[in-house]
């Protein structure tokens, strides 16, 4: 790590003798101990729950029965994965992220391509697309659950009867689609402004020699716009996976994970153990293995930030 | 390839009552390198994205052959471009940049891959044509971006400013490659450079614009030695041509502290515009050092030396500007004289340009 340089006090000294920049170690450290705080907190925080969740995984413990804490080495890992609830979720977890990354993902580019053209109001429109992200989620689920989703006198019916479709009682016929439909507006505006981003990071004179080399719209969008975006799809598609496998919010507000165990996803699965069976052991362990999977992604996620910044440097 | 014709093109940006390009009037050879140059803004890059079709022509019209291209979008014109930036697609190998125009083209494989391994070896590109843009250094990012533009077989080569991204010892081989490639293909090529040099070593013919107004399109040379006007003349030489007003008495041009006669053709044209006063130009190189009867007086005010030549920067005795030197001249640089001396200068006769202190205009011929 590179020393920050010495400032030097006296103002503006032009002249300045050159000085030793090389700071000694009781300098630096007497440097970083301010930070000492911070830096507790953050471990106190953090990484305290995650090792006592770590530690609560290999022991049986339920909160109804008094019984002693007993170390069980692997047992509550092998019962959560022996699950068949677990895998309903996980299941339901990988659904219900693809689908809707894949489809704001898809509107997003579309959207920002749109965004990217000068037109009259162009600002309010990007401000309107952007709304849906600044809305408190479980302010957003209860909206879609009461104004849009409501067999009775929900918006999405009543649309669908102008065209003598319906009634459809979203929620208990179509559960995951309504959750997804629900994500995607919620989630769309912020892959259209990493996608926005991309393209305007695009160098107008490509464009332009696509143009002069005779590439039409679609094409150049194709073949240049598309590589181009790539990083920042592949960035929007890790970063938009991290948070939505944590949906809570949503499944807990609009399907409390039913009808039956349909949306049921790993978060809302978790909850559901903690505090409805109050197997801590259990949920320790799914939670330990949601962590590990998150990181995983993670990792892939930092990969991708890294080599955006090295790609077109 | 093909001549290439502007008709009263004019360019007016949005928002902006003055034109960008004010009805250029230029015709190009078939196989000619024709250059525009001038200062930042004099509406040259404009000039050359028209041809392209990256700016709509608002009047007028430009022909490429016989084909009015006025209204066409950029891909069916046939001309290759070379940009500034070079513009190379940055997720595609070298030989995929090559190849894009011929694969929109929709031209056979064996022909696209021809054409690629071919100009790869007259730009010495063959041992990269795998490695990405990203992994070249500046002067091969140059050769891909001329490679794009050969590989077409275009009617035209447009350049914007090809060698400004280039260090100056680059600069000046790439320079004479680009020369020397357009007269092997023999392709007409436009190309927009505010770098006078790159103008007057490169091109057959040098339009000069300023402020979007074409000030003179000739050869190299007689861009040089006849001026059409008092822009052209300060613009195309370096040092800049020596421009300065003087008061004409009695068929004597007042320069210093002598009398100089002018010639009978210059009184004339004077006369004839009613005018007492002249603009005169001379370059360093048409200054000599002279004995202290002839000629006007001048005190040294900078000694420039260069190695092969020295410059001299003096003030005119008799002109009261103290801190700007008046004229610049061209020295032997085995003696030159010291700053602060006082050295007599002459004009060769025949080697003056005058000007119209009103219009500009060239007056002599």
């Amino acid at each position: 790590m590179s020393a920050p340089p010495v400032v030097d006090g006296r103002a503006g000294g032009a002249a300045a003798p050159a000085r030793s920049t090389t700071p000694t170690a009781v300098e630096r450290l007497k440097r970083r101990i301010p930070l000492l705080p911070a830096l507790v907190l953050t471990i106190v925080l953090t990484q305290v729950p995650l090792l006592g969740t770590v530690y609560y995984s290999f022991h049986s413990r339920n909160l109804l029965r008094g019984d002693a804490i007993e170390f069980v080495w692997f047992a509550n890992y092998a019962d959560i994965l022996g699950d068949e609830h677990f895998r309903t979720a996980v299941l339901n977890t990988v659904v219900l992220t693809a689908s809707t990354v894949t489809l704001s993902i898809a509107l997003g580019v579309a959207l920002a391509v749109l965004l990217d053209k000068a037109f009259l109001g162009r600002s309010v429109v990007r401000t309107l697309l952007i709304t849906p992200f600044l809305v408190m989620p479980a302010v957003a689920a209860l909206l879609w659950k009461h104004a849009m989703f409501d067999p009775v006198y929900g918006l999405l019916n009543w649309f669908l009867s102008l065209v003598g479709v319906g009634p459809i009682d979203w929620i208990s016929e179509l559960p995951m689609f309504s959750i997804v439909l629900m994500m995607t507006w919620q989630w769309t505006p912020f892959m259209m402004l990493i996608v926005l981003a991309g393209l305007q990071s695009q160098s107008p004179e490509v464009l332009e020699a696509a143009k002069v080399d005779g590439a039409r719209a679609f094409a150049t969008f194709r073949r240049i716009t598309l590589p181009h975006l790539r990083r920042f799809i592949e960035l929007g598609i890790l970063l938009g996976s991290i948070f939505i496998v944590q949906t809570f919010d949503a499944i807990f507000l609009i399907t409390q994970g039913g009808p039956g165990q349909a949306t049921m996803n790993l978060p809302y699965f978790i909850y559901q153990r903690t505090f409805r069976a109050f197997e801590v052991g259990e949920s320790a362990a799914a939670g330990v293995i949601v962590v590990a999977g998150t990181i995983v992604i993670a990792i892939f996620a930092l990969r991708v930030i890294l080599n955006l910044f090295r790609e077109e440097g | 390839m093909a001549t290439i014709t502007y008709e009263a093109a004019t360019r007016f940006y949005p928002g902006s009552e003055r034109p960008a390009v004010d009805g250029l009037e230029i015709s190009i050879e078939d196989g000619e390198f024709l250059v525009l140059v001038g200062p930042s803004g004099c509406g040259k890059s404009t000039s050359l994205r028209m041809l392209a079709g990256l700016e709509d022509v608002d009047e007028g019209a430009i022909r490429i052959g016989d084909r009015d291209v006025t209204t066409l979008a950029p891909g069916r014109r046939d001309v290759a471009m070379v940009f500034q930036s070079y513009a190379l697609y940055p997720h595609m190998n070298v030989a995929e940049n090559m190849a894009f125009a011929l694969e929109m083209a929709k031209m056979p494989k064996q022909e696209r891959r021809r054409r690629v391994r071919e100009a790869a070896r007259i730009l010495d590109l063959e041992p990269f044509l795998d490695r990405k843009p990203k992994s070249l250094s500046g002067g091969q990012r140059q050769r891909v971006a001329m490679g794009r533009a050969i590989v077409r077989e275009p009617q035209a080569f447009l350049m914007d400013e090809p060698l400004s991204n280039l260090d100056a010892k680059l600069r000046v081989s790439t320079r004479s490659q680009i020369a020397a490639l357009q007269k092997r293909l023999g392709v007409t090529t436009v190309y927009v450079t505010h770098d006078q040099v790159e103008a007057m070593t490169m091109g057959d013919r040098v339009a000069v614009l300023n402020e979007g107004v074409l000030q003179q399109c000739d050869s190299p040379r007689a861009l040089y030695q006849r001026p059409a006007n008092a822009f052209v003349a300060g613009f195309i030489g370096s040092p800049a041509m020596n421009i300065r007003e003087f008061a004409v008495h009695d068929g004597h041009a007042r320069i210093g502290d002598r009398d100089v006669e002018v010639s009978d053709e210059l009184r004339a044209a004077l006369a004839d515009e009613g005018l007492d006063r002249v603009l005169l130009g001379f370059r360093p190189e048409s200054v000599d050092l002279v004995g202290p009867s002839e000629g006007f007086t001048a005190s040294v005010q900078l000694v420039e030396e260069l190695g092969a030549d020295a410059y001299l920067y003096c003030s005119i005795a008799g002109t009261d500007h103290a801190g700007d030197p008046d004229i610049v001249t061209r020295i032997d640089p085995a003696r030159p004289p010291r700053v602060g001396e006082t050295v007599h200068l002459r004009v060769r006769a025949g080697h003056e340009h005058a000007f119209s202190p009103v219009t500009g205009e060239r007056l002599s011929s």
